[in-house]
C-alpha cells in the first residue's frame, strides 16, 4: 500500500492530472444534474404506518395545509371597504391556478345557516357587498349569531377576518409564495395584511438552510483558510489542504447528481462534515512532516513525501475508515435522506483519505517542501507545553478521572431532559416576520396548526351513532380547555348547529340529536341545503370515519403531545362503542418523523460505535484499544446531548445529525493520537515520554484541527438562520470536548491500563 | 425573397379560408332555428303534464366511493309552476324524508322549497339565495335539471356536431346576470326531439367545471325522457348519476300531492 503511494509521488503531474480529469466529470455531473428536493414530503418514509394513515386520511377528508390571510381594521371590520377587499381577495385567491376555488373559506364564502320556527334559511353572509349602516349592522349580528363563524373567521373583537385557502403539497413554491405576499400587498391600507399557515412556515424551511449555507460556507472555508495558514505557517500546505476539502465535497456531489440522487436540505450537512473531516488529515500529514522536517534538516522533497506517507498513511486509513464506518452506520435509519447522507457523506470521507495521500505528497514533491520554521524558540515553547501538559496529566490522574466522572453524569442527568422539538416555527427568528404573524393570529384565532384525529368505526354508520357523537363532542370540549388548543372543529359542530336551527334557533337544542335516523336526516338536510364540501371533511362517504380537527396554538411536539395526551384519554371510551383513534395532519407527520430521525440516530450511534470498538481491537490487536478509544467519542455524546438537555436546546432533525459529526471527529483524534502513543510506547517504553511524545506529535496536531474547525464554525454564529447557528455552536463544542476527552481521560486511562507497553517480566 | 412569397401565400390563403368558412354557416344559419329558439324548443319540449318515477341517484368520490339513494318522486305542471315532490325509500335511516320543490316560470323568482324530517316530524321551509344551488349534494344543481328560463343567457349556435350519430346543434350559453356558478355552458341538442345530450361547463375563468352525458334516454308515452345521465365535476372530482325507472307519465296525480301534509304521510 504504502510502496504504491510512494511510487505515486514520482509522478506529481500525472496524478493531478488524473485528479483534475475525475473532478471535471463530477463538476460536470454536478453542474448538469442536481437537483434540489425541497418538498419535505419527500423526506418521510412512505411505507410507515404513521404516514401511511395519515396520507390515506389525508385523502379522505381532503386535508391539506392552508394559508392564512388575516385582514386587520383598527375600527372593526364591518365596513363597506374592508368587506369589498374581503371579496375581492377572496375571488382572486380562487382563481389563483394553484388553489382550487373551492378550497378557499372566508366571510364571503361561508354560508349562513339559520333558522326559525318555520324554515330554514341557508345563504351567504353577503354577496354584493353591504353598504347602508343598517345592512353593515344585520351582517354583523348574523356573524355573531353563528358561532362557527364568529371567532373562526372572525376575531372576537371583530377586528380582524381571516381569508383560508388550503393548498395541496405540490402547489407550495418560492414564486408562489412571492406571488401570494404581492397579492396581499396589494390590498394594505388602511387594513393591515398577514400571511401566515404551515406552508408559509414550511416552505421556506427547505430553501432558507440550504441558502444560509450558500451565504455562510464560503466564510466558513475563509476562517479556516486564515487558521489553516496561522497554523500550518505555509501557503502551499493551506492550499492543498483545502484542496483535499473541496474536491472532496465536489466529487461527493457530482457522484449524487450522476447518480440521480436529489440534494434534500440534510444534505447541505455533508460539506459541514468533510470540511470538519476533511482537514484533519492533512493537518495530521503536513505536522508530521514539519516535526520530520525538524530533526532532519535539509531534507529532500523526494525524501519528505515519502516519509508523510511511511509515517501517516496508516493512522490516516484507520481514521477514514473508522469514520466512514460511523457514516455508514447511518444507513440503518428509515429516512431516506439520512441514508443518502450517511452514505455519501463516507464517501466524501474515502475521498479525502485517497487525496490526502495522494494529492499532498504530489504537492510537496512538485511544488518543494513547505519552508522550514524559523522561529526556533517558538518552537521549543511548544515542546516545553506538551512536556508540561504530560507532566502535569500524569499528576493528577485522579483529578481527571473524577472531573471526566462528574461530567459524565451531569451529562447524562442532563440528557433525561432532553426533549423533541419538529416545530418548523422556531426555526424563524424571534423577530421574523413569520413568527409575529403567527403570533397574532394565534392570539385572535383558534391556532395556525392542526392536528387532525381521524376516529375510525368497525361498520357503516357507526359515526351518525349519538353516542360516538356526544363522545366525540366531550373531547373537543375537553381537549378546547387546554392553553394549546385555541378551538376544535368536527361533525359534532355541524350536528348541534343544525340541531339548534331546526329548533328555531334555540340554544338549548344546541346538542347533539337524540337518535341515529335524525342524524342521518339532518345531514342529508346539510347535504342538500348546505355546502357539502365542507362537511365531507369531516365525515367519510359511508360514515364509519370521521375527522375531527384541533387547532393548535403552535407547531411545536409539547403542544402537539399535550392536544394528543387528552385525546388519549377517550381512546378507552372510543373503544367501548367500537370505535379506533388514529391521527393525522402534516404537523403529526412531523412529530412522527423526527421521532424516528432521532430512534435512527441512536441506534446507528450505538451501531456505530460498536463497529468502531470492533474495528479498533483489530486495528491495534487489543480489544482494550477498542474499549479506550471510543471513551472520547461516548463522552462527547454524552455531553452534547447532556448540554442541549441543560440549555433547553430542543432536539431536532440537524441538531440530532450532530451525533454524527462527534462520532466522525471523536474517532479522529482518538486514533491518530493512540496509533503515535503505541508507536512512542514501543519505542520509548516509558510512560512521561510516551505521553509527552505523543502530545508533541499528534496532540498538536489534534489541537490545531480543533482549533481551525471550531473557528471555522464559530462563523456559524453570525448565520441569519437559528438552527444554522444551532449548528455551529453544536459542532465547535463538540471538537473541543473531543479534543479534551482525547488528550486526558483517554490518555489516563491507556497509561493506567499499561496498554501499549511490554510487560515488565 | 422567398420567404416574403411564403407568407403573401399563407395570408392569401388565411383570408380566403375565413370567408369560405362565413359564407358557410351563413348558408347553415339560414336554415336552422336562432340560438333562443332552440335554447326555448328545449325548455318548452313537451315532457307530460305529469310524471312519476323511481330516481336512482348514485355520488361517486374521486376514490369511488359510492352513496346510492333511491327516491320516489312526482311532478306535475301548473300554469305558472313546476311542483315536485320527493321521497327517500333507501338509505333505510332517512326513509321518508321528504322534499318538496315549487319553480316559477316567471323569470327571477326563487323556488319555494320545503323539507319533512320524519325523526323530527316536522316540515320545514328551506329558503336559499339559490345561486347554483346543488340538488341534494349532488353534482346537478336545480338549473342543471331543467330550471333555468331562456331568457337568462344570450346563447349562440356554434355549429352542429355529431353525438352518438345523431345531429346536434351545439350552443353556447353566456349568463345575463354576472355573478352566477357558470362563465358560459355548451349544449348539444338532438335536433327535432330537443333533448340536450351532451353539456360542458365552463367556470369564471374559463375553465371546464362540468360535463354532462345523456347516457340514455328514450320515448316513453309519447315523451322524449332522459332516463340516465352522468355528472362530472371535474374541479371536485365527484360524479352523479342519476337513473330513473319505473317512468309513469299522465296518470292523473292530484294536486293535493304537492302539500306539505302529504309531505308527512310518507310513501
Amino acid at each position: 500500500m504504502h510502496r504504491f503511494l510512494t511510487a505515486l509521488t514520482s509522478r506529481p503531474w500525472l496524478v493531478f492530472a488524473v485528479v483534475l480529469a475525475i473532478s471535471a466529470v463530477f463538476l460536470v455531473g454536478a453542474a448538469r444534474n442536481t437537483r434540489m428536493e425541497t418538498d419535505l414530503d419527500e423526506y418521510m418514509p412512505k411505507d410507515h404506518p404513521a404516514f401511511v394513515y395519515s396520507d390515506e386520511a389525508e385523502e379522505w377528508f381532503d386535508i391539506k395545509d392552508g394559508i392564512i390571510v388575516a385582514i386587520e381594521h383598527p375600527d372593526g371590520i364591518y365596513n363597506h371597504g374592508t368587506l369589498s377587499k374581503i371579496k375581492a381577495l377572496t375571488k382572486e385567491l380562487q382563481k389563483h391556478d394553484r388553489i382550487d376555488r373551492g378550497d378557499v373559506t372566508s366571510l364571503y364564502t361561508a354560508d349562513n345557516i339559520t333558522g326559525s320556527e318555520d324554515g330554514l334559511d341557508v345563504r351567504a353572509f353577503y354577496s354584493k357587498v353591504p353598504e347602508s349602516e343598517s345592512k353593515l349592522d344585520a351582517l354583523r349580528t348574523s356573524v355573531r349569531a353563528n358561532d362557527m363563524v364568529h371567532g373562526r373567521l372572525v376575531s372576537e373583537d371583530e377586528t380582524v377576518t381571516l381569508i383560508i385557502a388550503q393548498i395541496g403539497d405540490e402547489a407550495f413554491s418560492q414564486e408562489f409564495y412571492r406571488e401570494i405576499l404581492d397579492l396581499t400587498a396589494a390590498y394594505e391600507g388602511p387594513e393591515k395584511l398577514y400571511v401566515a399557515g404551515r406552508p408559509i412556515v414550511e416552505g421556506p424551511m427547505a430553501y432558507l438552510a440550504p441558502k444560509d449555507m450558500k451565504r455562510m460556507v464560503p466564510i466558513v472555508l475563509l476562517v479556516i483558510v486564515a487558521v489553516l495558514l496561522l497554523v500550518l505557517r505555509s501557503p502551499k500546505s493551506t492550499l492543498f489542504t483545502m484542496l483535499v476539502v473541496v474536491l472532496s465535497t465536489l466529487w461527493t456531489f457530482g457522484l449524487m447528481a450522476w447518480l440521480a440522487i436529489p440534494i434534500y436540505a440534510v444534505a447541505t450537512m455533508i460539506p459541514v462534515m468533510l470540511i470538519a473531516i476533511g482537514v484533519a488529515d492533512g493537518i495530521h500529514i503536513y505536522g508530521h512532516l514539519g516535526l520530520y522536517q525538524r530533526k532532519h534538516p535539509g531534507l529532500g522533497a523526494r525524501d519528505g513525501a515519502s516519509e508523510m506517507i511511511r509515517g501517516m498513511w496508516k493512522p490516516v486509513v484507520m481514521t477514514s475508515v473508522t469514520t466512514a464506518v460511523g457514516f455508514v452506520s447511518l444507513l440503518t435509519s428509515d429516512v431516506y435522506p439520512i441514508k443518502y447522507f450517511g452514505m455519501f457523506t463516507a464517501f466524501g470521507v474515502m475521498v479525502a483519505m485517497v487525496l490526502s495521500l495522494v494529492l499532498i505528497p504530489a504537492g510537496v514533491v512538485a511544488f518543494g517542501l513547505p519552508r522550514a520554521k524559523r522561529a526556533r524558540p517558538k518552537r521549543e515553547g511548544t515542546d516545553d507545553v506538551a512536556l508540561r501538559f504530560g507532566k502535569g496529566l500524569m499528576r493528577h490522574k485522579r483529578l481527571v478521572v473524577t472531573a471526566a466522572i462528574i461530567v459524565v453524569v451531569v451529562s447524562a442527568l442532563g440528557a433525561t431532559k432532553i426533549w423533541i422539538n419538529s416545530s418548523f416555527l422556531e426555526k424563524f427568528e424571534r423577530d421574523s416576520d413569520i413568527v409575529l404573524t403567527d403570533a397574532f393570529i394565534n392570539e385572535q384565532f383558534g391556532g395556525t396548526s392542526t392536528l387532525n384525529v381521524i376516529l375510525e368505526g368497525a361498520d357503516e354508520g357507526v359515526m351518525k351513532s349519538p353516542d360516538v357523537l356526544r363522545l366525540m363532542d366531550e373531547m373537543q370540549t375537553e381537549s378546547e380547555t387546554l392553553a394549546e388548543v385555541g378551538s376544535s372543529f368536527g361533525l359534532a359542530d355541524y350536528l348541534r348547529r343544525i340541531n339548534m336551527v331546526m329548533h328555531a334557533d334555540d340554544p338549548a337544542f344546541d346538542t347533539i340529536p337524540e337518535s341515529t335516523e335524525l342524524v342521518a336526516q339532518y345531514l342529508l338536510l346539510y347535504e342538500m341545503s348546505g355546502d357539502p364540501d365542507a362537511l365531507w371533511r369531516t365525515i367519510d362517504y359511508d360514515y364509519a370515519r370521521s375527522n375531527v380537527t384541533l387547532q393548535l396554538k403552535g407547531d411545536d411536539s409539547k403542544t402537539i403531545n399535550s392536544a394528543i395526551a387528552v385525546v388519549e384519554k377517550f381512546r378507552p371510551l372510543f373503544e367501548e362503542l367500537g370505535v379506533e383513534i388514529n391521527y393525522a395532519g402534516s404537523g403529526y407527520k412531523s412529530l412522527i418523523f423526527t421521532d424516528l430521525i432521532l430512534k435512527g440516530q441512536v441506534k446507528s450511534l450505538v451501531l456505530s460505535l460498536g463497529i468502531i470498538v470492533v474495528l479498533l481491537s483489530l486495528m491495534f490487536k487489543r480489544i482494550s484499544a477498542g474499549l479506550i478509544g471510543v471513551i472520547p467519542i461516548s463522552i462527547t455524546a454524552v455531553v452534547s446531548f447532556g448540554a442541549m438537555g441543560l440549555l433547553n436546546i430542543p432536539l431536532s432533525t440537524t441538531t440530532a445529525l450532530i451525533s454524527s459529526i462527534a462520532v466522525g471527529v471523536g474517532i479522529d483524534y482518538a486514533v491518530h493520537f493512540m496509533e503515535r502513543f503505541r508507536v512512542a510506547a514501543k519505542s520509548t517504553g516509558e510512560v512521561l515520554a510516551t505521553v509527552v511524545d505523543a502530545m508533541h506529535h499528534s496532540g498538536r496536531a489534534i489541537m490545531f484541527n480543533a482549533v481551525v474547525v471550531i473557528a471555522g464554525f464559530l462563523v456559524l454564529l453570525r448565520s441569519a438562520f437559528p438552527p444554522n447557528r444551532a449548528l455551529g455552536v453544536l459542532v465547535s463544542g463538540n471538537m473541543f470536548i473531543s479534543l479534551l476527552g482525547t488528550v486526558t481521560i483517554m490518555v489516563v486511562v491507556m497509561v493506567q491500563t499499561k496498554i501499549f507497553f511490554k510487560k515488565r517480566s | 425573397m422567398k420567404r416574403t412569397g411564403v407568407i403573401a401565400v399563407l395570408i392569401l390563403s388565411l383570408v380566403a379560408g375565413s370567408v369560405s368558412a362565413e359564407e358557410l354557416s351563413g348558408l347553415e344559419l339560414a336554415e336552422e332555428p336562432s340560438a333562443l329558439e332552440l335554447v326555448e324548443s328545449v325548455y318548452n319540449r313537451p315532457d307530460g303534464e305529469d310524471m312519476q318515477s323511481r330516481l336512482t341517484m348514485t355520488l361517486i368520490n374521486s376514490r369511488g366511493d359510492k352513496r346510492v339513494r333511491e327516491i320516489r318522486q312526482f311532478m306535475k305542471d301548473f300554469d305558472d309552476v313546476e311542483k315536485k315532490v320527493m321521497f327517500f325509500e333507501s338509505p333505510a335511516d332517512v326513509r321518508n324524508t321528504s322534499f318538496m320543490n315549487w319553480s316559477y316560470t316567471t323569470v327571477g323568482e326563487d323556488d319555494d322549497q320545503w323539507i319533512y324530517l320524519p325523526a323530527l316530524k316536522k316540515v320545514k321551509r328551506i329558503s336559499s339565495d339559490s345561486k347554483g344551488d346543488y340538488f341534494m349534494g349532488s353534482d346537478f344543481t336545480y338549473d342543471d335539471l331543467g330550471d333555468r328560463h331562456p331568457s337568462s343567457d344570450t346563447h349562440t349556435v356554434l355549429g352542429q356536431e355529431n353525438v352518438n350519430d345523431e345531429p346536434c346543434y351545439v350552443v353556447e350559453s353566456v349568463p345575463i346576470e354576472e355573478e352566477y356558478i357558470y362563465g358560459r355552458t355548451v349544449s348539444w341538442i338532438v335536433a327535432d326531439r330537443w333533448v340536450v345530450v351532451k353539456k360542458d361547463f365552463y367556470d369564471e375563468d374559463d375553465e371546464l367545471l362540468k360535463t354532462l352525458t345523456v347516457d340514455e334516454y328514450g320515448e316513453i308515452d309519447g315523451y322524449w325522457i332522459v332516463t340516465h345521465s352522468t355528472m362530472h365535476h371535474i374541479q371536485r372530482e365527484h360524479t352523479t348519476t342519476m337513473a330513473l325507472d319505473d317512468v309513469q307519465l299522465d296518470t292523473g296525480i292530484s294536486d293535493g300531492k304537492f302539500t306539505e301534509r302529504m309531505m308527512t304521510r310518507g310513501l
